[in-house]
């Protein structure tokens, strides 16, 4: 207990259990947690239990059966109801991520440039 | 008659507060607080008797109560909508500036309580001048009122039937007391906002702004920390979709704030202990108080969607003008004391105390322009593209997620940091039996679970956090420190544990639907579930479908609730059977005749999520000890 080898196995262990991923999220899961309920507030289909999310589900399901693909399954909804019933966005509109890392790497520069200058 | 008078009453308070703006008498100053204190109590009673005796001739009164609400609802629909929680607003804002009056009013001059006044002032003058709990309603309709006057003395009319609150809020008694904690958390905002501009406008060259400021900062951090919390409690509890946080843009608003104040309770420490960073505090202490502003004007104004907003006309242009007004004082005044600024001293010792704060700083920061730009952003794109766009999950995960856990990770160092440099070998090494348990304790924890990184990552780190932290506490609680660093110390234990619960409840849950009928059982992850027969009680405000499940051991309830008077779908409250590590959630989506479509979850580290926010809450308790 009181060896550093000994942390270092544990470590190693640990890291090693990190890249063993069992992933029991299924397709239609995880299209179902990015679709939104348009009728909701702000609710993804999977959150929702209203009848609209359950028939969208439903809709989801039989095209996960049928063997669509990603791509498919985001023409499909967009060209219905518009660009925000996905809410995944990140792949597609990369910039949402952008803007927050930029701003964030300009804020640091300037925060570090003041609390170290000189009087 | 209510109407008239609650009217007449907000004139006299608008009348005292302007008092208090010009009179430079100090005696005067402390009769008027305290008048104004007790108007405000009048009028939060006024509208309480009126909720209680169905007074429909007031317009607020018949459109968010109804003569069949429960008594605890009738009594939180002051709240439940935007005109009467106003009131619960103007009402906390003058019990904070009592306070302030009495505790850290500057001796030399009147200029602190008059900026005090002007806030208030202006929430104050909404009521008055754009719209009004006490407004009469002039055209009734069958439910609910159409049309109200801002004047008193007016032939009033009174809606049959009063259209009640709105259902979501009348189903659980936490949402009586969820909203007052936030709404103490975000008026206390105002007082270090207060504290600090009217000292600096004097030209304070000392760093005693500061400290005060941090004084004041920590009630209403509390309070946003409690709010927050009952509201996740509230969302998982009664809103049946399974979750306690959907990033929506009321509950980003609450957490700017506190993501902001978190960081000066921990910068205003290294400001305190040399003089450094005067001008980054009064960057914070300015924008606590203006993300408060932004985060009523962006749920109160209607211009997002959100389970929470309640949308009005007017607020939205009156907020931002409020805004502006706020801002520009804080620019000013700011600008005058550039040289005050400039003075502060250079940051020495950057792997020490301070240089940890600094790096905290950062994050809290970072999550904080993150969060911001997340709940803004597709207003922005609606405005350039002319088409919409939802920010998910997805973004705040990816993006907030490694910030939290890098903070998570600096929390371990929190219990040892001196001034000077931190040896991390000596820290490493003075604690190497309780690291290599917690990590040898994290693996045999982990092989239990369905294993990503970020669960790795998380749970060893998070139980390094947890068990230094409980040591340092069993052993040195009673020897050394002041009471903010116990008060820290429970703060970041609590979050070691709240990291945990997150993190197995983003890995692990799933969930089902499932259709069954009347007296059928059904298995859901290796247990059994019995379904008995639908019991249908109808209340006055309500008719409720009770769908009784039982799992061998103890039988309960999920219900679907419909409620009269309302256009809204029928709410389903869960079934929740509880564990440590896992709860079974079920509730209704929908029934027809006898059969039934169930969602049924598992939510992994929800209790645990409920003890990590439950032991940061109590971080108050090492102040009352301490205190002597």
């Amino acid at each position: 207990m009181k060896s550093k080898k000994f942390s270092l196995i544990l470590i190693i262990i640990l890291i090693f259990l990190s890249f063993y991923k069992i992933s029991n999220e299924s397709r239609f899961e995880k299209w179902s947690k990015i679709l939104l309920c348009p009728v909701c507030q702000g609710e993804v289909i999977y959150d929702s239990p209203s009848e609209y999310a359950s028939d969208m589900k439903d809709i989801l399901q039989e095209q996960i059966k049928t063997g669509y693909t990603d791509e498919q399954i985001y023409n499909f909804w967009v060209t219905r109801y518009g660009e925000r019933i996905v809410t995944d966005n990140i792949a597609r509109n990369f910039e949402i991520i952008l803007i927050p890392i930029a701003i964030i790497s300009i804020f640091i520069i300037i925060f570090l440039r003041k609390i170290n200058a000189k009087k | 008659m209510i109407s008239s008078i609650g009217i007449l009453t907000s004139w006299l308070l608008f009348l005292l507060l302007a008092l208090v703006f010009i009179t430079n008498n100090l005696l005067k100053i402390n009769i008027y607080v305290r008048l104004i204190v007790f108007l405000n109590v009048c009028l939060f009673l006024l509208l309480e008797i009126g909720l209680f005796f169905d007074d429909f001739t007031v317009s607020y009164i018949s459109n968010y109560s109804a003569s069949t609400t429960p008594p605890l609802y009738k009594f939180a629909s002051l709240w439940g909508a935007l005109d009467g929680s106003i009131l619960l607003w103007n009402l906390t804002l003058s019990l904070f500036m009592y306070f302030y009056l009495k505790n850290f009013k500057i001796n030399t001059s009147n200029v602190d309580i008059k900026i005090y006044s002007s806030i208030l002032f202006f929430f104050v003058g909404y009521t008055i001048f754009s719209s009004s709990p006490f407004a009469g309603c002039i055209e009734a309709n069958e439910i609910g009122c159409n049309l109200s006057t801002l004047l008193p003395f007016q032939d009033l009319v009174s809606s049959q039937i009063g259209r009640g609150p709105n259902p979501l809020l009348q189903n659980h008694p936490l949402m009586a007391i969820h909203p007052p904690f936030l709404y103490i958390g975000y008026v206390g905002m105002s007082a270090p906002f207060v504290a600090s501009v009217s000292r600096l406008v004097l030209k304070e060259t000392s760093s005693e702004w500061v400290n005060v400021a941090q004084k004041l900062t920590f009630i209403p951090w509390l309070f946003l920390t409690i709010g927050i919390s009952l509201g996740a409690v509230w969302s998982y509890e009664v809103l049946g979709w399974g979750g306690y946080w959907a990033w929506d843009p009321v509950e980003n608003v609450s957490f700017i704030p506190w993501l902001l104040s978190t960081a000066f309770l921990h910068s205003a420490k290294v400001t305190k202990h040399n003089n450094s960073l005067l001008n980054w505090n009064y960057v914070l202490v300015g924008l606590m108080f203006l993300s408060t502003l932004f985060g009523t004007f962006i749920t109160r104004s209607g211009v997002l969607i959100s389970v929470h907003a309640f949308s009005n006309g007017t607020i939205g242009t009156y907020l931002l003008i409020g805004m502006l007004i706020f801002s520009l004082l804080f620019l000013y005044i700011g600008s005058i004391n550039r040289r005050y600024f400039i003075s502060s001293e250079k940051l020495k010792n950057k792997f020490g105390r301070s240089g940890f704060f600094i790096a905290n700083n950062i994050l809290l920061f970072s999550s904080a322009i993150v969060v911001f730009i997340g709940t803004i952003y597709p207003l922005f794109y609606e405005t350039i593209f002319s088409r919409q766009i939802t920010i998910g999950r997805n973004y705040f995960d990816v993006l907030v997620g490694p910030i939290l856990l890098l903070l998570i990770f600096l929390m371990i160092f929190s219990i040892k940091l001196s001034i000077k440099n931190i040896n991390l070998k000596k820290l490493y090494e003075d604690n190497i039996i309780f690291i290599n348990s917690s990590l040898l304790i994290s693996i045999i924890f982990l092989m239990l679970f369905n294993r990503s990184f970020n669960l790795v990552v998380t749970i060893s780190i998070s139980f390094i956090l947890i068990s230094l932290i409980t040591l340092n506490i069993i052993k040195n609680f009673n020897k050394k420190g002041n009471s903010s660093y116990w008060a820290g110390q429970i703060a970041h234990l609590g979050l070691g544990v709240l990291a945990i619960g997150i993190i197995l409840n983003f890995t692990q849950s799933f969930s089902q639907e499932i259709e069954i009928n009347s007296f059928d059982n059904f298995i859901f992850s290796e247990n059994n579930y019995q379904i008995y027969d639908i019991v249908q009680e109808n209340l006055p405000e309500k008719t409720e479908l009770k769908l009784p499940i039982s799992n061998g051991k103890i039988t309960k309830f999920t219900s679907l609730n419909i409620f009269n008077n309302s256009s809204q779908q029928a709410i389903s409250s869960p079934a929740i059977f509880r564990n440590l590590i896992k709860d079974s959630y079920i509730s209704i989506k929908s029934i027809n005749n006898n059969t039934f479509k169930l969602i049924v979850r598992e939510n992994f580290g929800i209790s645990i999520i409920w003890i990590g926010l439950f032991i940061t809450s109590t971080s108050f308790l090492p102040k009352l000890k301490l205190r002597k």
